[in-house]
């Protein structure tokens, strides 16, 4: 598939062989993928259980480069806009669902929250400069590894609705870690900065970005407030939320902001202000459904397993040593926290699914090196392959976590 | 089984239980964290108790032996403040009201304990449908034969008690035009209603052991009567209250109870009798459907009177005791409250005010934890 235009590549050979979908028109082309996506899901849910979003990754996988090259990673950047859509309205709907008042309510899960995240990148950090890595690059898959997958998490509760402590305290944490991540980023670029341009300059484009966002998130925030009062009928106010949401993601795109802490704010501003009056649908509705359809092949797409076979101890390092990182902090706060351990061992589970949005978000591309200048590649190919087995596996993940140790998913522990 | 002896206890001590529910502060639906809230509870500082119900989305508080409403309240007050706490540091709201506004009964999930698994599979869906939450009251008896005396003489009461507390008037997010639609949810129980008619403790063994032997029950707790006798703690407990929207509301009402209950035990002012049950149910049904306003039937003169108007002259005729059970407070808050309305009229003076549902639930969560 090549080319964005409906009418661009008529293809010679006929549609149904593997020369005539790489030659389809893209629209087409991505409309069969999404077919297929949809239906290889729920056979495989209906069969082995296994997570819609696994399924449609999948589909992604199989279209990718790693198995019939349908697609180049270079041609998704045209994409990349109705892509960060689908995140957007992921990330706004997480900002709804967290009420972050009970950080000052429970102050030790505040300090979990912390904790788990500054762990999993002090971990990471501390295994991959046991194995030699220079300490920068090392600090940019730390703070990689602080994250964890807001869309992955939202698409399982789409799916599971979980109920219960183990649900509430992985949509905070999400949310949480994603903004330390980003924050964490910012400072790397800060101190990578130091050694060649101005610090000064840095630091205030770097306190540019976190202010702006969150300047511009409550904004919106506020604008759903303002205008939903003035619209009527079930209808017009989830087409709202998807309006000022990819206003919201737009502008910091083109502001150099951060959508993802824009987002999540606009989200957190727009739940305080309205209250019971924001009814946020999951994905805000079916439209938002079919674009997480379309994010989740799109993640499949960009799977990469390149020199996994020569760098898989460094990615061995990097999930395990993320896994004890966050498992260590959840299990050290859990009893204070009000948690048992059985629900601990749920969460750590849960917040496996790993994410780059800290990085892409921002980003006119997928290539992450134009993103992170200075890094070293072999470093970076290995996050990249931490991340797609994280992000493959990310569902199963918490689908088990949540359904199987935390018993919390739709009716499971009903009698 | 036979039936246990009556434990002798102490003539109008008291003891209070709650049924309360645990609701989620996202959308304000009922939330399955009854585990997780007994587990932070379990070394608070208090006398009183807090155990689990039928469903994961409830729990249930129990005080002290209590002597008067000053340290009822108190003690009320302490229970109140900390699973507050323990609620906040949870992320979800704890409070009363009789139903949960628009919970569905197929989403709660049974407390996993052998006995709520047993009362599961036999009553069915029923179980679930049992998602409702009430006040108990136990009261002190020196023996069998008073707590049956008591139990009896206390029926034409009822009704006060259930248009007093009344607080469930929405049901899976309807208006039921009752000011009491929880207590519908305990008659679907096939052993649900009145005790039968026995004023010593040995004619209540002789039913008690003829039940026993059709299989049909196997112990006291099987009986879901409005008033019952609690032999094992020397009490009858009076069932049929809702819960309350605060713990000021509930402490009153027990205290009413205590109150009558010395009244009736010192003045004697009538003869419990089979016939008093003849309007029992017709009362009853007023005093649920429209609570102060509804109107009973005096089954001695067979005159009429509104719940509202009978409450008030009780009240009078037991100022003296309340005096004397230092319940004067007590009195006074329910006296006020005959003038504004009960807690099903203030939820539905919420919804009245433009509230949606969520928005109601969320007002009497407050109401309760704050």
């Amino acid at each position: 598939m090549t080319g964005l235009s409906p009418f661009a590549n008529q293809a010679s050979a006929p549609l149904w062989t593997l020369e005539g979908l790489r030659g389809a028109n893209p629209v087409l082309g991505l409309a069969l993928l999404m077919v297929l996506a949809v239906v290889l899901a729920d056979v495989l849910q209906r069969v082995a259980r296994l997570p819609r979003p696994l399924g449609h990754m999948l589909v992604g996988a199989l279209a990718s480069p790693l198995v019939l090259r349908l697609l180049e990673h270079s041609e998704l950047d045209a994409w990349k806009p109705l892509i960060d859509l689908a995140i957007a309205v992921l990330v706004f709907e997480l900002g709804t669902r967290i009420r972050p008042r009970w950080l000052i309510d429970n102050p030790t899960l505040a300090l979990t929250c912390l904790l788990e995240g500054a762990l999993a990148g002090v971990s990471v950090v501390a295994a991959l400069s046991a194995f030699g890595v220079p300490l920068l690059s090392a600090a940019v898959a730390g703070t990689v590894a602080m994250s964890t997958s807001p869309v992955i998490t939202l698409a399982v509760l789409h799916e599971t609705r979980p109920r219960g402590q183990v649900t509430e305290r992985l949509l905070l944490m999400t949310a949480v870690n994603s903004v330390l991540a980003m924050l964490s980023l910012k400072v790397w670029h800060v101190i990578a900065a130091s050694g060649e341009h101005d610090l000064l300059a840095t630091a205030t484009g770097a306190l540019y970005v976190v202010a702006g966002s969150f300047l511009l998130g409550a904004f919106c925030g506020l604008l759903l407030d303002l205008f939903s009062r003035r619209v009527r009928g079930p209808a017009a106010l989830p087409v709202l939320q998807i309006a000022l949401v990819t206003i919201a993601s737009m502008l910091a795109v083109q502001w150099t902001l951060s959508p993802l802490l824009a987002l999540l704010v606009a989200g957190v501003v727009a739940r305080a202000r309205m209250r019971h009056g924001l009814t946020v649908e999951p994905q805000l509705g079916t439209a938002g459904a079919a674009l997480g359809v379309v994010l989740f092949i799109c993640l499949g797409l960009l799977l990469t397993l390149d020199h996994l076979g020569t760098l898989w101890p460094w990615v061995l390092a990097i999930i395990v040593a993320r896994a004890f990182g966050k498992g260590l902090a959840v299990a050290l706060l859990a009893r204070p926290s009000g948690l048992g351990w059985r629900q601990a061992a749920a969460l750590t589970m849960a917040l496996q699914p790993m994410s780059s949005l800290a990085v892409l978000l921002a980003a006119d591309t997928f290539v992450w090196t134009s993103q992170l200048p200075g890094l070293d590649k072999s470093v970076l190919q290995a996050l990249l392959l931490a991340i797609t087995l994280m992000q493959l596996t990310g569902p199963l993940w918490t689908t088990w976590a949540l359904r199987h140790v935390a018993r919390e998913a739709d009716g499971e522990n009903a009698s | 089984m036979s039936l246990a002896p009556f434990t002798s206890s102490e003539a109008l001590t008291l003891g209070v239980e709650l049924e309360l529910q645990l609701v989620s502060t996202h959308d304000f639906d009922l939330a399955p964290q009854a585990e997780d809230l007994l587990r932070v509870l379990k070394n608070h500082s208090g006398a009183w108790d807090v155990k689990p119900e039928i469903t994961r989305s409830m729990i249930e508080i129990g005080t002290s032996i209590q002597r008067e409403h000053g340290p009822l309240l108190d003690e009320l007050n302490d229970l109140r403040r900390q699973l507050s706490v323990g609620a906040r540091k949870l992320n979800i709201a704890i409070g009363g009201g009789g139903t949960h506004a628009y919970q569905h009964w197929s989403a709660q999930q049974i407390y996993p304990t052998e006995r709520f698994h047993y009362i599961s599979e036999l009553y069915g869906y029923l179980a679930k449908q049992f998602t409702v939450f009430g006040q108990h009251v136990h009261v002190g008896c020196e023996n069998g034969d008073m707590a049956l005396w008591l139990l009896h003489a206390l029926s034409r009461y009822v009704p006060h008690f259930i248009a007093l507390s009344a607080s469930s008037p929405f049901v899976q997010g309807v208006d039921t035009g009752f000011d009491s639609a929880r207590l519908n949810s305990v008659f679907a129980f096939p052993l649900s209603g009145r005790a039968p008619f026995a004023l010593s403790w040995d004619e209540f063994g002789v039913y008690f052991d003829k039940m026993t032997h059709t299989g049909v029950v196997e112990s006291m707790k099987d009986f879901y009567w409005d008033i019952r006798p609690k032999p094992e703690f020397g009490t009858i407990e009076l069932r049929v209250c809702d819960t309350p929207l605060t713990v000021a509301k509930a402490a009153a009402l027990a205290c009413y109870l205590q109150c009558l209950c010395r009244y009736l035990r010192e003045e004697k002012p009538f003869e419990p009798a089979e016939d008093d049950y003849l309007v029992y149910t017709f009362n009853r049904f007023q005093a649920c459907r429209f609570g102060l306003d509804g109107e009973i039937v005096d089954p001695k003169t067979k005159q009429r009177h509104k719940i509202r108007d009978d409450i008030l002259r009780t009240l009078a005729r037991i100022d003296e005791h309340a005096l004397d059970l230092r319940a004067l407070d007590a009195s006074n808050l329910l006296r006020d409250s005959l003038f504004s309305s009960n807690d099903a009229g203030a939820l539905r003076q919420q919804r009245r005010a433009g509230l949606k549902l969520p928005a109601v639930v969320e007002w009497s969560m407050r109401r309760w934890m704050d």
